[in-house]
């Protein structure tokens, strides 16, 4: 996945404004590059540990793609105090095999980005490249 | 009486690939049986054992959110867009 200092640094201030709650969003794009930040609500009613992105906004995203499924890079979400790694929970509910899973940690300073592959419960990590 | 049903993401392996379908019926549920005809398994993907909405499963009928409007039983009119969302969550 190609992603650029500034959506980067995006994603994270995204996480910071969030804390203690955690962030979402989407990373949206083609190729596995990175084209803009798509910033989404929790609407997930314990946010601190949770994050449940607001299906109208997803709604909103797919009709307004022609190609959403190829559009659709990645789903982020931080981890204000755990560590970017998918939880039992992220593996359990990504029903998303096509797209990343990206996620951020606030626990240390500077703050971790990864991003994953996650399919049938199952985790790999992918590179994440800085253009 | 016809719909467009679009399944996005993960979903549309259980139609061997389709993401655009037309499917007849008058609710919600009757949609999906015919579907479920011709992709045996989509059912059970989008419906619990009780035939209620699976919890990770979002469905659009037009604007509306299907829930709102009685889950699996919602009306579909015809020549509605329905759209088949998987949800986007988790947490840690």
């Amino acid at each position: 996945m190609v992603l650029s200092r500034k959506l980067r640094d995006e994603i994270v201030a995204h996480a910071r404004t969030a804390a203690p709650q955690e962030c979402c969003g989407l990373l949206l794009g083609e190729d596995e590059v990175v084209r803009r930040v798509l910033r989404c609500q929790n609407v997930h009613p314990t946010p601190e540990t949770r994050y449940l992105i607001d299906g109208k906004e997803v709604l909103d995203a797919l009709r307004s793609s022609d190609d959403f499924d190829r559009e659709l890079v990645a789903i982020y979400h931080s981890h204000p105090r755990t560590q970017a790694y998918p939880s039992p929970t992220d593996r359990s509910e990504a029903h998303w095999p096509a797209a990343a899973y990206v996620l951020v940690s606030l626990r240390a300073e500077p703050p971790e980005l990864f991003a994953y592959r996650i399919k049938a419960g199952a985790v790999r990590e992918i590179s994440v490249v800085e253009s | 009486m016809p719909v467009t049903v679009r399944l996005p993401g993960a979903l549309r392996d259980a139609t061997g690939g389709e993401t655009k379908l037309v499917a007849a019926g008058a609710t919600l549920r009757e949609v999906i049986a015919d579907i479920d005809r011709r992709h045996p398994g989509f059912a059970s993907r989008v419906l619990d054992d009780k035939g209620e909405l699976r919890s990770y499963v979002n469905v659009y009928i037009g604007e509306d959110d299907a829930r709102t409007r009685g889950g699996s039983a919602a009306q579909v009119p015809e020549g509605s867009e329905v759209m088949v969302i998987p949800a986007m969550a988790g947490g840690g």
